[in-house]
């Protein structure tokens, strides 16, 4: 009898199941993404005991015909791709044809399918067909997967506590969700439900359900292009943060993934606004050919090689950049969000009210949420004498953030009158000076510059000092408090940001030449890139096979730190592949605004005082210090009035 | 163990001990002085990992009326134990080690009881066996030390150039520091020597040393093979050598020159302290010197684009050569100028990105510093 023989079909999909079913959440992922390519409008996801118990997914996308029921659960079976060129451009989720018999011959499945005509209900356990009958005709399949890993008793020992494995279950239904904001999704454990989007192709409303209308009032949104890839997304004020990097959520053509040089592209784009250790809530949902994307590198798909990848990763951060550097975000002072995890706790309920809500908050929004809006509103008010430019622009403005929670129904709504004005809204943005007061009005028309600035950072009138550290300011919306050093380290670090970087070329000979050595792979690397290190003024000679020998430094390296400092900047190319002084001594630029600022402690007088502020209002970005701490929190009037209980707090939760 | 001295006294050896005990060390009895009393007076002993003091206070000398009851030893935390002794109110001082090392000090009406540690458990100082020594002037030591120790490197990363090398053969002492930007190199007659030594002295060493050496005085100097010892009257100072092989400076210093300027060396410095001003606040450490000797033109610039620029013209002694454009670094002109003293010094340069070199007028042989420019674009 040979020794050698081909596995049955049984133990072969049992030993791809290893790969492709992982635990319950990877069963959720393939089931819920067949759905979606079935081109689905709705998908229902009911789960028993965190998916070990019992998955059902119902959908009504296109069924399957009668005659492919049993080949779909033949290994390599597919409807999606035909031949070698689909495989390079991959337009569905699934591809492999693995999912659907992997997960039958690891667990007990009933799926029941129809397009429109008479139905089949197949069930399959453990790899085998058991029965086969026909079912009713409702358009659609529904598939439930039970008694997960029946069979496989080493996999089910490793499965992890039931509330882990339900929250990778979430997880992965969320960022489904976001990838697709036109299906109407639902996810329900144990009757409890704990996600169900509208599918009207809000990717707002789809956030809402899943973090909270908390967060998503403090989320703005970006899009952007180039010749390869179209990015839109929402990322959180960086006032909103949490301590890990599960809430950044890349969505790459309706396909959730997990990608190291996006997630950082993101953060970059927050350059300093962010706290050591603290990361933003992002959801961003990139579109791109499919012939730059490669799918094939693991059976879950998580994992995507894009060509193009430091393209698509500048296009992200700049995008966000400039978002983030439009955005007043002084945080208030009394609406902080303190809160560290996430609210999840009542979200069922504020899914059932969210239309409610979001009506509501539509309407609410104007009078007190963003401070700028409120300001325009009792400008108008208040105001009586104010200007033709005045009176035509705060309506606009005062719709300012109406976009984001308008909701269209279906596409005639696009064609609404008030979406046009929001259109031309956003494209002259920077015409709006939501912190109008009586002075930048009459400065208006002399110095638009100037006004355009301020429709960023308020015009601050001086009150006072407190405990030698704290400034009083007074805008037209309330009261800000400035943290001087905070103010004048910001300041500080504009300016050595953009200095530091602006180092001469000289260079100091040396007298007994410093010799590198480095591993036979580095040497290659560096032959390669001595360009780039020529251009910061590194010169290696090559001494010997892996050595290098430097002759000369550049001027600007501290004294007795000149090796180290080369051998860093080496590593900073090797990792890199690009450099620049600025960016190699931006620690040092922190650390130097840091010094050479004012501290905490000293008497400022007004003078003094007013010319921080003024600084500050130049800055580029006036809200963080480079630590990422604020520089400034506010107040608004409504906020003193009712600390006064001159108007009295309305009655409901804190969600305003 | 207890005696009784006389406060001055005591307090101007612990001053000398002090200097080689740190309060941060790894073993915590080295945070502490030791103090053995013997028949013939008191020894005090301060060490850290890099230098060890060792001093005598002898009961011969009537003026450190010391007086020795009963002989002994103790080890006293150096910190609290020099600040008591420091501020005790008459004029003598006793000291009595009772049970378990506990040390009451008392002088006058005051008395403090301190908590002392076991001295059996202090190391030994290293023993040198070597029975050479060099005798040496300690006015010319201190001299060299002063002269080269500004081109120490601080360097952690080649450990070997933060000391001073020291070659001793044909009669000659040759001591040599370079931190690979600039060189500092002294030579010294050393007569009745056919000895020959060549040992590396870590630099802060050295500064402690110089600072204890009293004018007029000789030292003995001793070197075992990784420890020196030099021997100041009564006190005994213990340095590490630093290990390895210094690079090879003599091919470094140039012998030709193309351009040569005479100058007194304080003048020249006043000139490079104005020049430097402003090149300090620059972002570019860096002052220019325009040498025309053809047209009798010397100048010194200094540009910081920030703040502003600086131009002097130079009054040479003499200048001589072919015309020459050089930068450097006016911290290293600084220090070196500074090592000069008020003497007449000869600078030479060879091309603009060739080390220059200051020497003396006189005995040109004996001490030169060499600076490397800065490559401008």
């Amino acid at each position: 009898m040979p020794k050698i023989h081909a596995l049955s079909s049984v133990l072969a999909d049992q030993i791809a199941a290893g790969e492709v079913v992982e635990r319950p959440a990877s069963v959720v992922k393939e089931l819920v993404e067949n759905s979606i390519d079935a081109k689905s409008s709705e998908i229902d996801i009911t789960i028993q005991e965190s998916g070990l118990q019992s998955i059902q997914v119902i959908d009504n996308g296109i069924g399957i015909e009668h005659d492919d029921v049993k080949n779909a659960f033949k290994r390599h079976a597919t409807s999606k791709i035909t031949d070698r060129e689909d495989l390079f451009q991959v337009r569905s989720l699934g591809f492999r044809g693995e999912a659907l018999p992997s997960i039958a011959s690891v667990a007990d499945v009933d799926i029941k399918t129809s397009t429109g005509g008479e139905g089949t209900n197949l069930h399959i356990k453990g790899g085998k067909l058991t029965d086969e009958e026909p079912s009713e005709a409702r358009r659609g399949t529904d598939i439930t997967v039970k008694d997960l890993f029946f069979n496989t008793p080493a996999r089910l020992k490793y499965m992890k506590s039931p509330s882990t494995e339900l929250s990778k279950i979430t997880d992965i239904v969320y960022r489904l969700a976001i990838g697709h904001p036109k299906i109407s999704f639902s996810l329900i454990h144990n009757r409890r439900e704990l996600l169900r989007t509208s599918g009207r192709g809000d990717v707002q409303q789809v956030i809402g359900a899943i973090y909270g209308i908390q967060c998503v009032r403090k989320m703005i949104p970006f899009k952007g292009q180039n010749d390869d890839f179209k990015i839109s997304g929402y990322v959180s004020l960086p006032e909103l943060t949490r301590a890990s990097r599960n809430y950044i959520s890349v969505i790459l053509n309706g396909r959730a993934i997990n990608n190291q040089a996006i997630s950082q592209a993101i953060l970059h784009g927050y350059g300093s606004k962010l706290m050591v250790g603290r990361y933003p809530i992002a959801v961003i949902n990139i579109h791109a050919d499919p012939l730059l994307i490669d799918a094939n590198v693991h059976p879950t798909k998580q994992d995507v090689r894009i060509s193009k990848e430091t393209e698509l990763s500048n296009l992200i951060s700049d995008n966000i950049y400039q978002v983030l550097s439009k955005q007043n975000l002084i945080p208030d002072a009394l609406h902080r969000n303190h809160a560290v995890k996430p609210r999840y706790n009542n979200i069922s309920q504020l899914n059932m009210n969210l239309n409610q809500v979001s009506d509501h908050y539509s309407r609410k929004t104007s009078s007190s949420d963003y401070h700028n809006d409120s300001s325009s509103v009792q400008l108008n008010s208040d105001q009586a004498i104010a200007n033709d430019t005045n009176l035509k622009q705060s309506p606009i403005s005062e719709n300012y953030h109406l976009p984001k929670t308008v909701i269209i129904h279906s596409k005639s709504d696009l064609k609404q009158p008030d979406l046009n004005r929001f259109q031309s809204y956003f494209q002259n943005e920077h015409d709006v000076l939501p912190f109008d007061n009586e002075k930048s009005n009459q400065q208006n028309e002399l110095n638009h510059n100037h006004a355009n600035q301020s429709g960023r950072f308020p015009d601050l009138n001086y009150v006072g000092q407190i405990r030698n550290t704290y400034l009083i300011a007074e805008g037209s919306d309330g009261m800000y408090i400035l943290d001087q050093h905070a103010a004048q380290e910001r300041v500080n670090y504009e300016y050595y940001r953009q200095q530091i970087g602006q180092v001469s070329n000289d260079e100091q000979k040396l007298l007994v030449p410093i010799i590198l050595d480095y591993s036979a792979a580095d040497t290659f690397k560096i032959n390669d890139r001595m360009e780039i290190l020529n251009s910061v003024g590194i010169n290696l000679e090559p001494f010997g096979k892996n050595s290098f020998i430097v002759r000369q430094h550049p001027t600007w390296f501290a004294s007795g730190q000149e090796e180290d400092t080369i051998k860093e900047m080496i590593d900073w190319v090797l990792t890199r592949g690009k450099i620049s002084v600025a960016d190699f001594r931006a620690k040092t630029a922190i650390m130097m605004s840091c010094k050479r600022a004012i501290k905490a402690h000293q008497h400022l007088d007004s003078r003094q005082a007013r010319s921080l502020i003024q600084h500050l209002k130049t800055c580029e970005d006036p809200f963080n210090c480079p630590h990422g701490r604020p520089v400034l929190v506010h107040f608004t009037t409504n906020d003193l009035q009712r600390m006064f209980k001159r108007i009295q707090d309305p009655h409901h939760s804190n969600s305003y | 163990m207890k005696f009784s001295i006389k406060r001055t006294a005591f307090v101007n050896s612990l001053n000398i001990v002090s200097r080689a005990i740190s309060s941060k060390t790894t073993i915590p009895i080295l945070t502490g002085l030791k103090i053995v009393a013997t028949k013939d007076g008191l020894i005090l002993t301060g060490s850290n990992a890099d230098i060890s003091i060792e001093t005598r206070i002898k009961a011969s000398n009537a003026d450190n009326k010391l007086a020795i009851a009963s002989t002994g030893s103790i080890v006293l935390p150096a910190r609290f134990f020099s600040s008591i002794v420091k501020k005790l109110p008459q004029d003598t001082m006793t000291l009595d080690v009772t049970d378990n090392f506990q040390t009451r000090i008392t002088s006058g009406s005051s008395s403090f009881d301190i908590n002392g540690l076991d001295p059996t458990n202090y190391p030994h100082l290293p023993e040198i066996d070597s029975d050479d020594s060099i005798t040496l002037s300690g006015d010319i030591f201190k001299e060299i030390i002063q002269q080269t120790v500004i081109a120490v490197s601080d360097q952690e990363s080649r450990p070997i150039l933060n000391g001073v090398h020291f070659v001793l053969s044909d009669n000659q002492l040759v001591a040599v520091a370079t931190d690979s930007h600039r060189l500092s190199q002294r030579k010294v007659k050393i007569d009745d020597s056919d000895k020959s030594f060549d040992f590396i002295i870590p630099g802060d060493s050295l500064v402690e040393l110089s600072r204890m050496i009293k004018e007029h005085q000789d030292i003995q100097m001793r070197i075992s093979e990784n420890q020196v010892l030099f021997t100041l009257d009564e006190t005994s100072f213990y340095s590490r050598l630093l290990e390895g092989n210094y690079p090879d400076t003599s091919r470094l210093i140039p012998t030709t020159s193309s351009t040569t300027l005479q100058f007194e060396a304080p003048v020249l410095l006043s000139a490079i302290e104005r020049a430097s001003l402003l090149s300090h606040e620059s972002r570019n450490n860096v002052v220019k010197f325009t040498l025309k000797p053809s047209q009798k033109i010397a100048t010194i610039s200094g540009n910081s684009p920030d703040v502003g620029k600086v131009e002097e013209n130079l009054q040479p002694d003499s200048m001589d050569g072919e015309d020459l454009t050089i930068s450097y670094n006016p911290d290293y002109m600084k220090d070196a100028l500074r090592s000069f003293g008020k003497t007449m010094i000869n600078i030479s340069f060879t091309s603009p990105l060739r080390p220059f070199t200051l020497v003396p007028t006189e005995e040109k042989e004996n001490f030169v510093q060499l600076i490397t420019p800065v490559r401008t674009f």
